[in-house]
């Protein structure tokens, strides 16, 4: 095994993950903190290195091989590494988010007692997901792709003592399971028509001469599945709003800012294949669009301060789906990018207000908090005009990219599209604006009891805030896309259109300062006016807080049949009867068997003597009778 | 028919008398009377093949010793027994129906077979010639050729000794 | 038929008299008289094979023969004594201790 930049990348945080998990317990806070944050940074500047010696380079990327894990006939199966600019930019969020966020995390879980345990899973976390944002093949990704989904698992279920947190982790998984059928299949396909796993390798392929041997779009639909899986998109995001249960460091790092993620780096990275596959682009388009459309109706009504940013993030993947499915890779990933910074803020931001609070986290419950604990105020402020898309903020560039691109780009976009994807952006000014006035702004509606306990977080908390909100403030002025041109091209535009470009970029700042208005009007005196729209819209109310009934829909189509017929046919028939029955039937053929066989033995010695003579007279006879 | 033959079958018969009545007599007493006389038969028996000194040892062994012993035991147990009342166990038909399979079973065999004679039996083992069935030459043979055999049943005979006092002294500590 | 036959066929009987009686009486020490017969059948077969062939090994053979025998009887009789005193009978069907 070579010991390059790379592998060295990816085995920092799982030495921390060996050390915290190991030596934590007996080493104490210090320790674990020192380690599990240390490793996570020093994966930071080593990417930062081999970013600069990319740059150098002439090559499009750096490759590394670790080690060969299998040759199989002509095919090697390698554990290998690839480093070009999207995997550069992919690994330096991950790595410099995630140290962030480690950092936040000694202050908020400074008083858990599974602390050790805590840093151990994140370092786990971390080094799966630099596994798939740097692996070079289908395999190794998808050896991170399982992996992160163990994390999550892990980490949502963290306080496993309480039931509801457990079942929230083990639906992640298994959600998430349900996706990886359709990547593995993809991966088959792949496999068998190109003989390689490599993205390079396969991206060349489509983008050659000769059009492989499989279907681009069968390939990119499985492939999608497993990231509708993994980034929560319709119909398998019910599981990204139970995770809220996790501790919240985690629901900004896991399910804000990267592994979520993960499904739009799968099909960004492989967008020579999803550039010949226009079937399977214009489903993620209308997949992600509906996505965010629901999720951003869901959001209007929640009354949680962190589902509303769980349905949040579910939205905003849409979008980035969206300008997957319209060809705009290198603009989703821009939006990867902004959203990581503002997202991570706003969860991040919401942890110190739930820890200003005790632990309380319905905003109904909350108000006139901008005084108390204003470094959150701001920062959480600044992350909201970034989401609602403000500019000249982050989010506001990266979200009017995928507008635009949406309404004029050659490779299936539409004025529907854009209409659709507008009315989402304005929901989505509205909701955030909505949570910021009803936690900070409206007169107080807290108990008193946790009023008098409001403090500001500590500077390990309110330090990362601040990073992050400069971050979403300034990070939109560098283009992503622009840098990430050699690697995945630009959509071509609809020429007749390019005059409207200007025009619409005015409609987004309309519509991100209409629901700022909205909001301002609706939430400005706290909940009165809220309550008599719901009282008049009741039903929508009820349909829009039960988010659509799609997990008694779930439970009632999959999860009582499933059990129906675990419960009849594989306990009662299979099991009991049949594998139960059957041991039960041998053991008790034996005992039979063996009790009637016994009887030979009468303790008659008569008997014995008897029963020798005749097997000697027979063997005597025998033995004569034949010679 | 000479009188040998005659004394032969008469003898043959008398020792076969003497084996069915061992089955069928009720008091343990009168089977070993009629086991003695079953062997003084076949004493005789043995006398008129002319192997004498065998003829000597069967009396003086196995009735002198054998069958003293016996009749010394019955005669101390108490033999009025379960037994005594109900001769026979459970399985009168099928032993005696093992016993005749397996008596056909040897019958045949002996019928079949031929009797290695005693020039080929010299060819066998050179240099050792049939002879008079008298003591000499039976002493001489037995402590001449097979005074392993001889020691070897010494060992046999001290270990059968060291056997009974065990069980006496057992048969002590059970009664004490 | 030859006297040799006849000795024969007589073992052979005597050797299957003796089993039956081990097989059927009851009593211990009839069983023992009943191997003793047992046993001499057998003798008389090896005395007439002796005697036929004019071998004197045969007659050492039979000697040593005997000389078990005296031994066996020395210890199966203590043996019986022993079982008799505790079971207090001499009936075989009493000593089925090993039963199933």
């Amino acid at each position: 095994m070579r010991m390059d930049l790379l592998t060295l990348i990816v085995l920092l945080p799982l030495a921390g993950f060996f050390l915290n998990g190991l030596l934590g317990p007996r080493l104490g806070k210090g320790f674990v903190s020192v380690v599990g944050c240390g490793l996570p940074i020093l994966a930071f500047f080593a990417t930062l290195r081999a970013f600069t010696q990319l740059q150098a380079s002439d090559a499009g990327a750096l490759a590394e091989t670790a080690y060969t894990w299998a040759i199989v006939g002509d095919f090697r199966f390698e554990i290998a590494f690839w480093f070009d600019r999207l995997s550069a930019l992919m690994t330096l969020i991950v790595t410099g988010v995630g140290s962030l966020i480690h950092i936040y995390s000694t202050g908020y879980m400074k008083d858990d007692p599974g602390y050790a345990r805590y840093f151990s899973y994140l370092n786990l976390f971390l080094f799966f997901m630099l596994l798939l944002v740097l692996g070079r093949s289908l395999l190794v990704c998808f050896v991170g792709w399982e992996g992160v989904g163990l994390a999550s698992y892990l980490l949502i279920g963290f306080w496993f003592d309480d039931p509801a947190k457990a079942a929230a982790g083990k639906k992640a998984f298994i959600t998430n399971r349900i996706g990886d059928a359709g990547f593995l299949l993809g991966m088959f396909l792949i496999y068998h028509a190109l003989g390689t796993l490599d993205f390079d390798a396969i991206n060349a392929a489509f983008n050659g001469p000769v059009a492989p041997a499989v279907s681009a779009s069968l390939v990119g639909l499985l492939l999608f599945v497993g990231a509708t899986g993994k980034s929560a998109q319709i119909p398998l995001h019910v599981w990204l709003p139970d995770a809220m249960a996790g501790p919240t460091p985690v629901s900004a790092l896991i399910h804000a800012a990267t592994m979520v993620t993960a499904g739009i780096y799968l099909v960004a990275r492989l967008n020579g294949l999803y550039l010949h596959a226009p079937e399977a682009s214009q489903v993620i388009a209308v997949v992600g669009l509906a996505t965010a459309f629901f999720a951003a109706t869901i959001a209007v009504v929640q009354t949680d301060i962190k589902k509303v940013l769980a349905y949040s993030t579910v939205s905003q993947l849409g979008l980035m789906f969206l300008a997957l499915g319209v060809g705009a890779y290198g603009v989703a990933v821009f939006h990867v990018y902004t959203h990581a910074f503002f997202k991570a803020c706003l969860f991040l931001g919401a942890g110190s207000v739930i820890h200003a609070m005790s632990g309380e986290q319905d905003i109904r419950k909350m108000g006139g908090l901008a005084k108390k604990i204003p470094i959150t105020f701001v920062t959480f402020a600044v992350a909201t005009a970034a989401i609602a898309g403000i500019p000249p903020l982050a989010g506001f560039f990266s979200k009017d990219e995928i507008l635009w691109f949406a309404f004029a780009s050659e490779y299936g976009g539409s004025p529907v599209l854009w209409a659709l994807a507008s009315f989402s952006a304005l929901l989505t000014s509205f909701y955030m604006f909505r949570l910021l006035w009803l936690t900070f702004l409206t007169p107080s509606r807290m108990d008193h009891e946790a009023e008098h306990h409001v403090h500001e977080s500590p500077v390990s908390m309110t330090g990362v805030l601040v990073v992050l909100a400069i971050l979403s403030a300034i990070g939109g002025f560098f283009h992503v896309y622009d840098f990430l041109e050699p690697v995945m091209p630009m959509p071509v535009e609809n020429e007749a259109l390019e005059h409207l470009k200007l025009p619409l970029i005015g409609i987004a700042i309309a519509v991100a300062f209409a629901g700022l208005a909205g909001a301002f009007l609706v939430y400005r005196g706290g909940l009165a006016t809220a309550e008599r729209l719901q009282q008049r819209f009741a039903g929508l109310h009820r349909v829009l807080s039960g988010k659509y009934y799609v997990d008694e829909l779930y439970e009632a189509v999959l999860g009582k049949p499933l059990h129906w017929v675990s419960e009849h046919v594989f306990l009662n028939v299979g099991d009991r009867t049949l594998i139960d029955g059957s041991l039960h039937g041998l053991t008790s053929l034996a005992q039979r068997t063996a009790g009637r066989l016994s009887r030979v033995e009468t303790g008659n010695l008569q008997f014995y003597l008897l029963l020798a003579v005749i097997g000697v007279a027979l063997s005597l006879a025998w033995m004569w009778g034949n010679g | 028919m000479s009188v040998e033959t005659l004394l032969l079958y008469f003898f043959a018969a008398t020792s076969l008398a003497g084996g069915v009545l061992m089955l069928v007599a009720r008091h343990p007493m009168r089977v070993a009377l009629a086991l003695i006389s079953s062997m003084l038969s076949l004493g005789a028996i043995y006398a008129i093949l002319g192997v004498h000194v065998i003829a000597v040892f069967q009396v003086l062994i196995y009735v002198g010793a054998v069958m003293v012993f016996m009749v010394y035991v019955i005669m101390l147990l108490d033999v009025r027994d379960a037994s005594f009342l109900d001769r026979y166990g459970r399985a009168i038909v099928p032993s005696v129906a093992a016993a005749a399979l397996l008596a056909m079973a040897l019958g045949v065999a002996v019928s079949r077979g031929r009797i290695i004679t005693a020039a080929e039996l010299s060819g066998l083992h050179p240099g050792r010639s049939p002879a008079e069935f008298g003591v000499q030459p039976f002493s001489v043979e037995f402590l001449e050729g097979y005074w392993l055999h001889f020691e070897l049943t010494s060992v046999l005979l001290l270990a059968a000794v060291v056997a009974a006092i065990a069980v006496i002294k057992a048969g002590r500590r059970h009664d004490g | 038929m030859d006297r040799t036959q006849l000795l024969l066929t007589l073992s052979i009987a005597l050797f299957c008299l003796g089993l039956v009686g081990v097989m059927i009486r009851r009593n211990a020490l009839v069983m023992l008289m009943c191997m003793e017969l047992m046993l001499n059948g057998v003798v008389l077969s090896l005395v007439t094979f002796a005697a036929h062939s004019g071998t004197l090994s045969g007659a050492v053979l039979v000697f040593l023969v005997f000389v078990v025998a005296a031994a066996e009887i020395g210890i199966a009789i203590p043996i019986v004594l022993l079982l008799a005193r505790q079971r207090h009978t001499l009936d075989v069907g009493a000593y089925s201790g090993l039963k199933g």
